[in-house]
This record gives C-alpha cells, sequence and structure tokens, in this order.
C-alpha cells in the first residue's frame, strides 16, 4: 500500500516535469509568486486571487500547478523586501526583518537570503511530506463524520480564527467570522429553495459567488491602504554571494526542522495564516536559543525559523483544507474557490472523487519548492529591482486586474458590484480592528454549516442529543465550548487564582 | 489600524451597528416559513430556511453587545460624548480635510466611478486608460495641489459622462458609441491639462511620460490577454474593440 503510493507520487513527479508546457507555468508562477511576495502591499492571496481568472480556462492540474506555484512562490518572496528595506512584502514575513534587516545592514544580505531561500525550499518540502502522510488519516477519519460534526467543524473554523488572528478583541474576529457566515445566507437555499435576503433582486437568488467577494476582500483593502498611506521605501541593500555554505545549513538543520513542524501544525488549524507561523516559530528560535540576546540584532537563526515555518505552513494549509474542505489559511481559502470553479469539491469524498488528486498537490508543492530554489538562487539580484518599482505605479494595475478578474469569473457584471462594496466594508472593518480572514473562512464555511445542521437535525427529529452522544461530536462541542470559555473574564481570573495556589504552595 | 483608545471609542459604534444589523437579520429571518407550508411542503422547524440565518442574527446581537459593553467599561459614557463633541468640533473637520482623508476620497472617486460608471457602458480599453491615467497623475505624480484639481477635473468629467450616457441613445443617431468618444477626448484633455500643470518641472516631466505610457499600455496587455487569450468578452465592446476584432480576425494574419 504505501510503496504503491510513493510509486504513484513519483510517477506523476516524472509526468508532471516531462511536459515542458507545465514546467514552464511552474517556473513562471513561481516567479511572479517571489514578484508578488517581494512587492510591498502585494501578497500571495492577492496573486491567488488574479491568479484564478486567468487559469480559469486551464485544466484543472495545470491551474494547481500555477497557483500552488504562485502561493509558494509568494510567501518565500516577502523576504526580500523584509531583509533588504525592513519592510516585510508580505505579512507573512515579518518576522523575517527583525534580523534580516541587521543582516543586510552588516552587507550580509545576500547570504541572508540564500539561506531563506534555502530553508524556504526545505520547509516546503517537509510539509508536503506531511500532506502525504497524514491526508489518508484525516480523511479515513472525516469519513465518520456524520452532518453534526460537519457542522460544529465549520463552527469551530469560524470561531478559532476568529479568536487567533484578531488583532484586537477576540470578538470582533467572531464577529467578523459571523459577518462571513451571514454573507453566506443570501441567496435561495439548498434544501427548500426559498430566497433569502435577495431585497428582490433577481442576481442575488444564486447567493453570493465566493471568488469576487475573496478577491473584494483582501485585494481593495489592500489597494485603498497602500495608495493612501503612500509608504516610501527605502533603497533597497546590495546583494553579494547568495549561495549559502552547506556546513552553516547542517548546522541549521535542527532550528529548520523544528520550525517546519511549527509551520505545518499552524498551517493545518483553519484559517491562521503564514504570518502567524512566522512569529511563533520566531519566538520559539529566540526561547530555545543558547544566546537569545543576538536576536534582532542579525541572528541566521532568527530567518531560518521564520521563513521555514512560513514555507512549511503552506503543506500545513493543505491538509484541512484536501481532507475536510476547511481552508487552513487565508491563501488556501482562495484556492478553495479555485478549485471549487474547476469543478473539484475538496472533502474527505475527495479521495473517492478524485483519487490521485492528494498526491497531484503534494508532487506540485515538491516541484514548486525546487523550483523556488531554483529561481531564488539564479534571479535574486534581478527579483531585487522590482522593489525599485514605486507603488502607486503598480497598484491601480492591480486595482484593474482585480475588477476584469472578477467580470470574467461567471462572466457577470453584478460581481464588480459585489465585489467593490464588500472591499469598501473590509477596507473599514479592517481599519478598526476586524481581522478579514474569519470573514473570509465564514463566507466559505456558511453553506456547509447551514446545509449539516439542518440535515442533522432532520435526521434526530430536531434533537440536539445526538452533539453529546458521538464522540468525535462530543469533543468538537467540548473545545467549542473551551474556546469561547478560555476568552472569558472568569475563566482568565480561575486560571490565574490557579497559578497563585500552585505558586504558593511551592 | 487606530490606537487603542480610539478603538474603544469606534468600538462603541460599530458594536452598535453590529447589534441592529443582527436584529435586522433577526427580524427577516422570522418572516421566513417557520411551521407553515412553503411550495406545497408542509414545515417543521428544524428545516425552515429560518433556522440558520436566526442562529447568525442572534450572534451577531450578542456579540456586538458585548463589543458595546467592553468599549463603554473602558472608555465610559463620558468617552461616547466625547465622540460626539469631536464629529463637531473643527479638529474633525480638518481630519476630513487631511492629505491622507483626502487621497482616500480620491481611490474611492475613482474605484466607484470605474466600477458602477465606466466598465459596464464604455470600451474597456478606453475605460482603463482613463482611470490608470487618472490614478498615475493623482498619487504616482504626488503633488498635493494637483490631487485636488484633478479630483474636481475628473469629477467633473464623470459628470459629463453621465449626461452622455443619458443622452446616449439620441447621441447614437449622430456618432456611434458616444460614450467611448467622450471618454477618448475627455482622456487626452486631461492628459494635456496636467503636462501644462507640471510644465517647467524636469523629474515630474519624466514621471509623467512613465504614467502616461504605462496608462495605455497596461490596458491593452490586460485587455488583450483576457479578451482574445483568455476569449472573455468584455463587459462593453466599443470603439477600441470593434477596431482590434477587425485586426485580430482580419484575413491576413491567414
Amino acid at each position: 500500500m504505501l510503496l504503491d503510493r510513493i510509486y504513484a507520487f513519483f510517477e506523476i513527479v516524472a509526468s508532471l516535469t516531462a511536459d515542458p508546457v507545465t514546467l514552464g507555468i511552474l517556473f513562471g508562477s513561481v516567479f511572479l509568486g517571489i514578484m508578488f511576495g517581494a512587492m510591498p502591499g502585494l501578497t500571495s492571496t492577492l496573486g491567488i486571487a488574479l491568479l484564478t481568472a486567468l487559469t480559469y480556462s486551464m485544466d484543472t492540474p495545470m491551474a494547481m500547478v500555477c497557483l500552488l506555484a504562485i502561493y509558494v512562490g509568494g510567501t518565500y518572496g516577502g523576504s526580500y523586501s523584509s531583509i533588504l528595506i525592513n519592510i516585510p512584502g508580505t505579512a507573512a514575513a515579518a518576522a523575517t526583518a527583525m534580523d534580516g534587516y541587521p543582516l543586510a545592514m552588516k552587507g550580509e544580505g545576500g547570504r541572508a537570503i540564500g539561506l531563506t531561500t534555502t530553508s524556504s525550499a526545505i520547509g516546503t518540502a517537509i510539509s508536503m511530506l506531511f500532506v502525504v502522510a497524514i491526508s489518508p488519516i484525516i480523511s479515513s477519519f472525516a469519513l465518520q463524520f456524520t452532518s453534526f460534526e460537519f457542522f460544529l467543524l465549520a463552527f469551530f473554523g469560524i470561531l478559532i480564527s476568529g479568536t487567533l488572528t484578531s488583532p484586537d478583541l477576540v470578538v470582533k474576529g467572531w464577529i467578523s467570522g459571523f459577518l462571513g457566515l451571514f454573507l453566506a445566507c443570501v441567496g435561495r437555499d439548498q434544501l427548500q429553495f426559498y430566497p433569502r435576503f435577495t431585497f428582490g433582486i433577481p442576481e442575488l437568488d444564486g447567493g453570493i459567488e465566493v471568488v469576487p467577494v475573496l478577491i473584494g476582500a483582501f485585494g481593495i483593502p489592500q489597494i485603498i491602504e497602500v495608495l493612501k498611506t503612500q509608504i516610501q521605501i527605502a533603497k533597497a541593500k546590495k546583494l553579494q554571494k547568495i549561495m549559502p555554505e552547506i556546513g552553516t545549513v547542517i548546522r541549521n538543520f535542527p532550528v529548520i526542522i523544528r520550525s517546519a513542524f511549527i509551520g505545518v501544525g499552524i498551517g493545518s488549524v483553519p484559517g491562521i495564516g503564514e504570518d502567524i507561523a512566522g512569529w511563533v516559530s520566531y519566538g520559539t528560535a529566540k526561547n530555545t536559543s543558547k544566546h537569545p540576546e543576538t536576536f534582532g540584532k542579525g541572528e541566521y537563526q532568527g530567518v531560518i525559523a521564520s521563513e521555514t515555518a512560513n514555507n512549511a505552513c503552506v503543506g500545513g494549509a493543505m491538509i484541512p483544507l484536501l481532507n475536510l474542505g476547511i481552508p487552513g489559511s487565508p491563501p488556501a481559502a482562495m484556492l478553495l474557490g479555485a478549485l471549487m470553479l474547476h469543478g473539484v469539491t475538496p472533502g474527505p469524498m475527495i479521495t473517492f472523487e478524485h483519487p490521485t488528486f492528494i498526491m497531484e498537490v503534494a508532487a506540485i508543492l515538491l516541484l514548486s519548492s525546487m523550483a523556488m530554489w531554483v529561481v531564488g538562487m539564479l534571479l535574486a539580484k534581478q527579483v531585487v529591482k522590482v522593489l525599485r518599482i514605486p507603488t502607486p505605479l503598480f497598484m491601480p494595475i492591480i486595482g484593474v486586474l482585480c475588477i476584469i478578474g472578477s467580470y470574467s469569473l461567471g462572466l457577470n457584471i453584478f460581481n464588480l458590484y459585489l465585489m467593490l462594496p464588500v472591499g469598501i466594508i473590509c477596507y473599514f472593518l479592517i481599519s478598526m480592528g476586524y481581522p478579514i480572514a474569519p470573514l473570509v473562512i465564514g463566507v466559505i464555511l456558511g453553506p456547509m454549516a447551514d446545509e449539516n445542521i439542518r440535515r442533522a437535525l432532520m435526521v434526530s427529529q430536531g434533537s440536539f442529543m445526538p452533539i453529546f452522544q458521538r464522540p468525535v461530536s462530543l469533543i468538537l462541542f467540548l473545545i467549542i465550548v473551551f474556546t469561547v470559555l478560555s476568552q472569558t473574564p472568569w475563566y482568565k481570573r480561575g486560571l490565574a487564582k490557579v497559578k497563585n495556589t500552585l505558586f504558593r504552595s511551592n | 489600524m487606530m490606537d487603542k483608545e480610539n478603538l474603544r471609542k469606534a468600538d462603541f459604534f460599530s458594536g452598535s451597528l453590529v447589534t441592529l444589523f443582527g436584529i435586522f437579520v433577526v427580524v427577516k429571518s422570522l418572516g421566513m416559513p417557520m411551521k407553515d407550508s412553503w411550495g406545497g411542503v408542509q414545515n417543521v422547524w428544524y428545516v425552515s430556511p429560518a433556522i440558520f440565518p436566526l442562529f447568525v442574527g442572534s450572534m451577531l446581537v450578542l456579540l456586538g453587545s458585548m463589543l458595546i459593553r467592553t468599549a463603554l467599561k473602558t472608555i465610559g459614557s463620558s468617552g461616547v460624548k466625547a465622540v460626539f463633541q469631536y464629529l463637531m468640533s473643527t479638529v474633525f473637520r480638518g481630519f476630513l480635510r487631511s492629505r491622507e482623508t483626502v487621497r482616500f476620497y480620491g481611490i474611492l472617486l475613482l474605484l466607484l466611478s470605474f466600477v458602477f460608471l465606466m466598465v459596464p457602458r464604455v470600451d474597456f480599453f478606453l475605460a482603463a486608460t482613463l482611470f490608470l491615467l487618472a490614478f498615475f497623475c493623482m498619487f504616482y505624480l504626488d503633488r498635493a495641489d494637483l490631487l485636488i484639481r484633478l479630483m474636481l477635473l475628473y469629477c467633473i468629467g464623470m459628470i459629463a459622462l453621465l449626461l452622455v450616457l443619458l443622452l446616449s441613445e439620441r447621441l447614437s443617431a449622430v456618432l456611434q458609441h458616444p460614450g467611448d468618444w467622450f471618454v477618448l477626448v475627455f482622456s487626452v484633455l486631461f492628459a494635456v491639462i496636467v503636462r501644462i500643470r507640471i510644465s517647467g518641472n524636469r523629474e515630474i516631466g519624466k514621471k509623467y511620460t512613465i504614467a502616461l505610457l504605462l496608462a495605455v499600455a497596461a490596458p491593452f496587455l490586460i485587455g488583450i490577454i483576457f479578451k482574445y487569450f483568455l476569449l472573455v468578452p468584455m463587459p462593453y465592446e466599443g470603439l477600441i474593440i470593434e477596431l482590434l476584432d477587425v485586426i485580430w480576425y482580419a484575413e491576413i494574419w491567414g
């Protein structure tokens, strides 16, 4: 069985590499992703959003190569601007700037980029191993799920995403998630076809299309924010030798492995992105280091930890996405939208409906990490040149792409009328400290939650008792209750009391 | 994002809006079939289409109220009063006229006019060229004095375009695609006015040339990819697309 899987995996890798068009798309998308990540203001999520429209007419495997390569490249590309100009190209690379820029100031920017390229590639490759190894287990486990479990899982995804991504109060993250769920309610309901919140507008009957909402939620606030504040970008530091010494990589191997594990773990939690993985990994590297005082002053372990984790998060985010249909990060949410457009519905049934799909994703991840390493090593000096392009020149073009991209998915002008207001509302929400990831997760998971709670109640004749009778749903229910209670002042006071008691008794 | 104190003040208002919105969702949901029949099918409460929105609406009311409570605990009722006083003060009027806020108006004006006015009614290439030209001139040239003047000029242009589009049926008898012709003429006029305004400044002049070239080249590149390679029909195909169609599908290419 295992040998069959390994054989199937390498067969897919061979078939992908044997096709020159696929290889061209792979390298081109990785390069484009790196540029998207490197330019402050552009993100891998936005890159996937824009490429979704361009890949609409491609076949599914080719589109997946394109989208996953841009995801991997974009996550890594953020390190360029973090290291060379002290402005993270993406939120995922924010922790990289802590030590990357001091290294560039010392004239070691090239070496730092070489190391981040290598560690990012290793991080992605390790996460690919997890996708292959864990997916069958989760998938077969998820096959036991009934409607109650799916409802609770969707609810848990929104709650945990709201809890962990909120930059201010946790309650704002939850509100954001429920606003997303409301958007998912718009349109005719799936069981009885009753029009909900359509206000007599026929275009709303089919519900709100996910991809234009995602493009609006991620793209428009970014365009407004970047052009409104107009960040003055410092001159990028020059690059010297990029190829890292093997010895340095081997010396830091334990940090790379630990960071990859952190990245995969955080990536697999619904809605939590690469930025959190980067920070957690950076913090862990600092706390476990024998010389934490060097962190923040140009410590290689700092950049390695954050870059390995944020790239390992890509594979981690694929695990719940492919097996449960729950996106592990905002770019994965965008990817889910793209998959749905291509007629692939991720979830426990994916192994039956598309038996080789998970293997294909793993193979693309491996090839993307290799392509990223090659492009990073060969073209780093050229990529740095894009940092000289002023943001007011490329942001309006991104705006045009967002608009024409939203329209082209379904050739519906109404998508534009929806995309822009959603984007403007999201801009205001972001400026008031509301996270956007839970809203997006809510829009995606809303139909799943709605359909499953009603189906579950139909089977149980209106009884909620099965939640407490089925072990998985009981565990999920208890986790949800704990997630909510852990945010209350009573819990925090209680925890402080317990700590005090323990401290006194010692 | 705002600082913590201002965030709590904003929370009071956003929390109130969320609560009101939640109430609206609950009220609308209660109007959906719960136990009565819909489409000839006798309903039971647990399969009603209202059940999920009712849950979402109730949660929004609960969470919105929690946010209001947290905000009030931090800023107190005096904090709420202070917000109203601030909204009536000259400081707030100053904020509305600050450079960053004016830039924000400019971005909104350009995006809204492009999406709601131009894209559905004007040839995509022309609409995108004017949109990019205005964006570059307002934000890439980065001159505070120019920004407001160009915003006003653009506003006048959009009002005039609206009038042209309203009269398009009558105007079409004389000239095909009147909206397209108007946008073409207005774009040239806009570019000339900006050129006159910045004359004498070599550095800005150089930026202007880049902006002009990019404003024309980018829509053509994007438009050609979508229209001819991805075979996406544009929302409105007018003057330029008709011309491009003639060239693209001409038999001389074999």
